[in-house]
């Protein structure tokens, strides 16, 4: 192998990696209607949960859960405590918000139909993590929890994309 | 002793001593100088071309011989790894190309299962003649194009018993699907005729629910998840290459695990 | 060959993060578009399927032609602890001078062993990533299908990271960016050492 034909095959060679890393972030063939997509604005989270198809869930599985942000990132949000009934009746899931390896996190009450099921964890579409960081701190006591037993129903998505 | 990619010809000493005063200088600068050069091959990637057609025929031909391989791969005799109902995931995860919202319920009651190609009784299928059939039930794992799994558990007819009940042609190359959803499918016959592959009714113990396919799915144990439609409302046997929904946007067509 | 490799590697890393995105390992970890071969999943997938053929032949070829030749054996072999520490704290100090481009500080042939183990990685628990069912003897051994997926995921990290390290010693030392376009400088009849005269 001559010399001249080294270094022309290198050149080319260089010059073909940097033609084909040219990516094309033009537009992705995605789904008309993304996963996870918070209740258009006017509609009530109740309306919102009860058109995502909501599916029997055990209450025992559904504890330690991971929740996440619905994006393509999948932001870690915190873990499913409990599920409780509100004294109105309603009912919520007590989330570890944040935190690290289970240290720094702050239960937050959040209501049930805020939330759907995507396989092994939950996502809150009702709620920014913003708006998230922004509910109080739940102190146990004032709702009953949930035997895990229990069934419940909450809606689905599909991943987010 | 020598490489076969070395030239015979040793490179002009001269070039090599212009590099050593420009070493001694970059051996301190030269970080920062290397740093903008990796930061100017990464803008490259960040350049916006169309993709060239060129370039998507070569990877859509790649893509086809990969289907050749993988269907040499393809063992009809192995079976894919069960696992204990307790590991079973209830509900199982939902996917489409649309959100749950958009999910179309059947009428499980007027819904017939239509029969067209290589197939001797093209006569429809109700619901309740398809539950009559033998049923088989199989816990084996999802696998997503995308990179998620999840263990489910599925009851139902399994395909091949349905195929020899209605005469099909065991010898034709595709078996295809339409489905309430608009998602055309089409599979290999041999994956079709593989033990695991069933027409499933059932999700764990109960029927299938509106998002997961009711009232008939296929699902098979051996190809990833885009290749095992919902809400089937037609199967044909035949010789013609169909492709499916997600093989029109690129994605393989074998798609064999 | 080495520049061939070097286009393989490109392609699977890019194209391979584009397969990441669509469902990621590290919660909170993606890779921006521009990083990204194929410009959604079907593509990075397309392309990666392409270039693993491109990898995996010419990986293949170079380990055989290495094993054979003996020049793996002569080039990486034998590593001192010792040896390593020295050359560490050599490098620390800038003093990155190569007299002779044929043989490899104690460094280099650690980190060159590490990159050939983990192109290996890469190839085996892609092979089960992509056919888990038909190889699930070998998914097994990995820890299961998300096993298989964070050994490559790893196995990539790893990869990335010597990527880093080389093109930055290697622009810090031009005469080696001269020499893996060339083939280096003559080797004398001892295998290494002093470059013999030109005839």
């Amino acid at each position: 192998m001559s010399l001249r034909r080294g270094v022309m095959g290198g050149h080319h060679l260089v010059a073909a990696a940097a033609f084909l890393l040219l990516a094309t972030p033009t537009t992705s063939a995605q789904s008309p209607t993304p996963g996870g997509m918070p209740p258009p604005p006017g509609m009530s989270m109740a309306t919102s949960a009860a058109m995502r198809f909501p599916q029997p869930v055990r209450v025992g599985d559904l504890l330690k859960r991971d929740v996440i942000q619905p994006v393509e990132s999948q932001n870690f949000l915190g873990t499913v405590q409990q599920i409780v009934r509100n004294p109105d009746g309603t009912l919520a899931a007590i989330i570890n918000l944040g935190g690290f390896l289970g240290f720094g996190s702050r239960p937050v009450s959040v209501p049930l139909d805020a939330l759907v099921l995507l396989g092994q964890v939950v996502e809150v579409d009702a709620f920014t993590p913003a708006q998230l960081r922004q509910l109080p701190t739940y102190s146990p006591g004032t709702a009953a929890p949930l035997s895990p037993g229990a069934i419940i129903k909450i809606g689905l998505a599909k991943p987010s994309h | 002793m020598n490489s076969l990619f070395r030239p015979r010809k040793r490179p002009d000493a001269a070039i090599l001593d212009d590099h050593r005063p420009l070493l001694r200088s970059l051996e301190r600068r030269g970080l920062i100088r290397g740093g903008l050069s990796l930061g100017a091959l990464t803008m490259l990637t960040g350049c916006d071309v169309s993709r060239p057609k060129s370039v998507e025929d070569a990877l859509l031909a790649i893509s086809r011989m990969n289907d050749d391989v993988q269907a040499w791969l393809f063992d009809p005799n192995k079976l894919a790894p069960t696992y204990p109902a307790s590991m079973v995931l209830k509900p199982p995860k939902f996917n489409a190309y649309y959100d749950v919202m958009d999910v179309k319920p059947v009428n499980g009651v007027d819904w017939r299962l239509e029969l067209s190609g290589l197939i001797a009784d093209k006569r429809p299928w109700t619901l309740p003649q398809i539950n009559a059939l033998p049923q088989r039930t199989e816990v084996i794992k999802h696998i997503c194009v995308e990179g998620w799994d999840y263990i489910g558990e599925w009851t139902g007819v399994p395909l091949r018993t349905f195929l020899e009940r209605v005469g099909a042609d065991l010898h034709a190359k595709y078996v295809a699907f339409k489905t309430a959803d608009d998602y055309p499918s089409s599979i290999d016959m041999p994956s079709a005729l593989h033990p695991q592959t069933l027409l499933a009714t059932q999700y764990a113990g109960d029927t299938l629910a509106d998002p997961f396919g009711y009232p008939l799915r296929l699902r098979t144990s051996i190809k990833l998840g885009y290749k095992n439609p919902k809400w089937i409302t037609a199967i044909e046997v035949t010789n013609t290459y169909l492709g499916g929904y997600w093989e029109k946007q690129g994605f393989p067509w074998f798609a064999g695990i | 060959m080495h520049w061939t490799n070097a286009v393989a590697m490109l392609v699977m890393i890019t194209s391979g993060w584009g397969i990441y995105d669509d469902d990621v390992i590290i919660r909170g970890l993606i890779f921006p578009g521009y990083l990204r071969l194929g410009d959604w999943a079907a593509w990075s997938l397309n392309w990666h399927f392409a270039g693993m053929w491109l990898l995996a032949i010419n990986g293949l070829c170079y380990l055989i032609y290495g094993v054979l030749t003996g020049r793996l054996r002569e080039r990486l072999l034998p590593i001192r602890l010792h040896d390593v520490i020295q050359t560490v704290r050599d490098t620390l100090r800038l003093k990155i001078e190569h007299n002779d481009l044929t043989t490899y500080n104690a460094v280099q042939k650690l980190l060159y062993i590490v990159v050939i183990l983990a192109g290996i990685s890469q190839v085996v628990t892609g092979l089960a990533i992509w056919k888990p069912v038909q190889f699930s003897g070998l998914v097994s051994l990995l820890g299961g299908f998300q096993g298989a997926r964070d050994i490559h995921f790893a196995g990539m990290a790893v990869i990335v990271g010597f990527l880093v390290v080389h093109v930055m010693l290697s622009l810090l030392v031009p005469r080696t960016l001269w020499a893996m376009l060339t083939g280096g400088p003559r080797v004398g009849p001892s295998g290494h050492g002093a470059p013999e005269e030109m005839r």
